[in-house]
This record gives C-alpha cells, structure tokens and sequence, in this order.
C-alpha cells in the first residue's frame, strides 16, 4: 500500500517512518511538510493511504482534504485536537495520537488494509477495470459542512444537486453542502454509475426506485432515500437507453 | 431632619474610617452606646439652640429632666436603628466583595491551568523528545529535563504571587528550547535582557504564555516560520517587557480572550492595580509587539 506523510515537523515525520519500517506492507512513497506541498504530491503520486497532521502553517489538514476531489484513505496523527476529532462521525475514521502508541498504530494499519482487501475483493467480481482519471464507486470523497465532517464512498451517494456555487450532497440522512461546480463533478464521475438528469442534478443509477414518464417527454425517478429528480427531456432518451441495455 | 442626615453621614465616616466593621461585636457594644448617648445629646442640644433662635425656647420644659431624657431616648432610637441597618449593609457588601474577589481569583487560576498546561506543546514535545532519542541522545536527555521544569512550574504556579524575573526567564529560555526542537530551522530565537531586569519581580508563566501566544499565533502558522525576540528593559514607570514575534495581530478577528490576554491583563491588575500594562499591535506589517510594564517592587 503505498502511502505518503504529511507533516510540517521532520521529527514527528521521522517518528512516524521509524514505527512504520515494521510494516512491510506500507511503502512511505514521500513525505510532505504542508498542505500545498501535500496537494502535489497526492495528485501525482495517487497515494491509497496519507498519514495527515492537522494542525500545519498556512493550510490545515481538513483544508487540504476539502481540495482534494479523490481523497485517498486517511490516518489523522494529531498532538491533541478533541475539537477536530470530534467532527467526525465514530469510525469514521482513523486518528493516532501524538506521541504515537505502537498498538494503536498496528489497529489502525490493519483496519486499511482490511478495507483496501475487500474493496478490491468487490472490484475484481464486478469485473470492473477502473479508468484512473476517474473515480470509482469505492473511492471516497470528503464532505464538510460547517463543524461536521464525512468521509464518504461514491456508492453511497444517492443524489448530487447544485444550489449556487454549492452541491448538495445526499446520503444517509444528511445533505451536506461542497464548494464545487456540478459540472466539474460530473466530468470526474464515472458515467457507468452516475447519470446526469438535469442541468441541477447527478443522480447514482444504483440508487434508483421507481421510473415514472412525466410532463413534455420528461421522466420523473424516485430513489430509494425517497428523493424525487425530474430527468429532463433532452436526458430521457439518454437514459432510457441506458437502463434498458 | 438635616441635622440627622449630616450626623449620620458624619458617623457613617467615622465608621469606615476606624474600621468599625473590624471589630468584633462584643467590643462594637459599648462603643455603640456611647455614639448613641453622645449623638442624642448632640441633638437635643441642636433643637434648643434652634428653638432658642426661632424664639420658641419657653425656657421650663426644655430643662425638666424626665422631658429631657425622652426626647434623648427618642432620637437616641433612631439613630440606633439608622446605624445598626447601615453596620449591617457594611458587613454584608464587604462579605459580597471578598466572595467576588475569591471567584475572580479562582477564575484565573482555573483559566491558567487551563491555558498553561497546553496539551497540544507538551503532547507535541513528547513527540519529538521520543524521535529525539534515536537521532541524538544527549540532546533529547536535556529537552527531558526542560519539559520537566516546565511541568513543575506549572504546578507550583500561584496566580497571585510573583517571582524573581530570572526565574520566569529561565522557564521561558526551557520552553523555547523545546520549541525550537519541534520547528528546528524554522524558529529564531533571540534574548535582549537588561541587567536590572532581575531586580523586578513577575508573576509566575505570564511571559512564558505570552511567548507561547506569540508562537501559536504567529509563527506555527507561516509555513517559513519566523524570528521571536525578548527584549527588556528599564523605564521610568519600572520594566519594560517586549515580544515581538513574526505573525500578523488581527484585532478584530482575533479578541484578546483568544490570546488568553485578558486572563494575564486581569492577573496584572489584579497583582499591581492601575501600574502594570498589557498592550499588542502589529509592530509592522510582518511582526507582532506584545508589550508589558512591571512597576517596580515595594
């Protein structure tokens, strides 16, 4: 599993490389003392796992997952940050305190690599070969709205509707709103599980309840959360198209 | 009726001025009594001289002992009543007051505790101690002993006390030492300290946490890190303590509560009343100045 470290102190770096030469299975790709830096380098190098410190000059760490349009696993390490932890939903995700504790550490690698073995284990029956440029249904993004934040896979995403210069993004029973343009999203999205209804709206074909024709040749879905999304008559033969293959 | 206001109010300092509500009831008896017996005297003897000018002495009534004695008893009542109501308000506003003094001052001690053990510093250091090891060992031997001084400070720590300069300094030189362990090249450090310095006296992790405000707040936060300098020195009005720390001091964004500067500004007043200051401003566009002045000792 080929990792990156994130963190602006070289000793705490170095702390963390030590603990981890115990870990065969995670290769410390490079390492990066700030957010910006971090950006480039998760962009070129598409890590699957980043150690990331939160509390860094110029931008934190959540600012940096906020930026980031595929988030790779994550392990916060963090001298001591309840605030920060306490956004996250419980198991969310995966923190090490500062001075790290080698058991907790062991817990948290293994609780990745189970994750990355079965996402893979999924990926290989569905026969799916994944294009890199884009993202998955395994891949996860990051949400935050206001205080609360969400590490969330593309699959469970039922519905993407654009509200200004915002998105709303449907899942669970929560609607966080993200900075983006739908139209960015879309491009980024794989067209095999998203489809694009409208000009406000990307809804996940696996999501889908119910089919009903409407108005001008226009079809109105219902998915499972119980959200109604009109297709737009330009999109219905698209999409009746696609579904009936 | 004016005579009684003015006596009463003439009483009311003489109360405060002989600390009347120092005393212990059982001695505040007698002296009670004789105030009482001298100001109905006092006012008897202020309604004849008025009947006398007004005319209206008859000259027999005013003399006959019982008639004399009743109306001494009377006012003799009610200045009994008026000074016991106003002893008693005394006591209770002074109780008041000592309560909330105990209250601010368990607030700032609660508050220190708070802003002075940071577990974010001690945790962080921990951690570089611990990766210290391996790299240079004599060195993470010295920051073991550095972060224990601190911690020992912290503990002894009393917010109304004060210490020698020198000793707050030396905690101060600790903490930075630990500091520039953690941020390496990216903190420069230097000292500027007048000799008359450690004829002054501080109260104990005021700087240490303004230093540590001006490494939080400031320097963490630039990605190049930056340059912090202690300068005293000694004026007229007693010492001059500065920090200038590289950073920018956003009045509006950033309120003094953030900073913990109104903990240490109500600590300052607390200590040395209307003597000592506290100010912090942007020095220029890319240093921050936090300024102290330290009366000097009694």
């Amino acid at each position: 599993m080929r990792a990156i470290i994130i963190d602006d102190e070289r000793l705490a770096r170095k702390e963390l490389n030590n603990l981890l030469e115990n870990y065969p299975e995670i290769e410390i790709v490079d390492q990066a003392v700030n957010a910006d830096e971090a950006l480039e380098k998760i962009i070129q190098l598409d890590p699957e796992l980043i150690f990331l410190d939160i509390q860094m000059p110029g931008k934190t760490g959540f600012e940096l997952l906020e930026e980031l349009e595929k988030v790779p696993k994550v392990i916060f390490t963090t001298a001591y940050d309840e605030f920060a932890i306490k956004a996250f939903d419980v198991n969310a995700l995966d923190y090490l305190l500062k001075p790290i504790q080698e058991e907790r550490l062991k817990d948290a690698i293994n609780k990745v690599l189970a994750v990355q073995a079965s996402a893979l284990a999924e990926r290989a029956q569905e026969g799916v070969s994944e294009i890199k440029e884009q993202l998955g249904m395994n891949d996860q993004v990051f949400v935050k709205d206001g205080d609360r934040c969400w590490f969330i896979s593309l699959k469970e995403i039922r519905l993407f509707e654009s509200d200004g210069n915002y998105i709303k993004v449907y899942f669970n029973n929560v609607k966080p709103m993200i900075h983006k343009s739908l139209n960015a999203l879309d491009e980024k999205l794989d067209e095999r599980s998203f489809f694009r209804a409208s000009r406000k709206h990307i809804i996940n074909l696996s999501w889908i309840e119910t089919i009903e024709t409407w108005f001008n040749g226009g079809l109105l879905v219902q998915l499972k959360g119980g959200e109604k999304v009109e297709v737009s008559r330009r999109q219905a033969a698209r999409f009746k198209e696609k579904m009936s293959l | 009726m004016a005579f009684m206001v003015g006596v009463t109010h003439l009483f009311r300092n003489y109360i405060i001025r002989n600390n009347w509500i120092d005393v212990k009831w059982v001695a505040l008896i007698p002296r009670f009594m004789i105030a009482m017996v001298v100001f109905s005297l006092a006012h008897y003897l202020f309604i004849i001289l008025i009947s006398f000018f007004s005319g209206n002495l008859n000259g027999i009534q005013e003399f006959n002992v019982l008639y004399v004695l009743a109306s001494m008893l009377q006012s003799m009542g009610l200045f009994g009543v008026w000074s016991l109501i106003y002893l008693s308000f005394l006591y209770f506003e002074r109780y008041n007051r000592s309560l909330k003094y105990e209250a601010a001052i368990k607030e700032i001690e609660l508050n220190n505790l708070k802003s002075q053990l940071n577990p974010h510093f001690i945790f962080n250091a921990l951690n570089s101690i611990r990766a210290l090891v391996q790299e240079d060992p004599l060195k993470s031997k010295k920051a073991i002993t550095q972060l224990s001084n601190i911690l020992r400070n912290v503990l002894k720590a009393q917010p109304q006390e004060t210490i020698a300069f020198s000793e707050e300094l030396a905690t101060v030189k600790d903490y930075l030492a630990l500091e520039a362990i953690r941020y390496e090249e990216r903190i420069e450090i230097s000292y500027e300290i007048d000799k008359h310095s450690n004829f002054f006296r501080v109260p104990p992790l005021m700087l240490q946490t303004l230093v540590e405000n001006g490494i939080k707040h400031g320097i963490s936060k630039l990605k190049k890190g930056g340059k912090l300098e202690l300068i005293t020195q000694r004026v007229a009005e007693g010492l001059q303590i500065q920090i200038k720390n590289s950073g920018k001091f956003m009045a509006t964004k950033q309120k003094k509560s953030g900073y913990g500067l109104l903990n240490t500004e109500k600590r300052l007043k607390l200590i040395y009343g209307d003597q000592a200051s506290l100010q912090i401003g942007n020095e220029n566009d890319h240093t921050v100045l936090t300024q102290i002045i330290i009366p000097e000792p009694l």
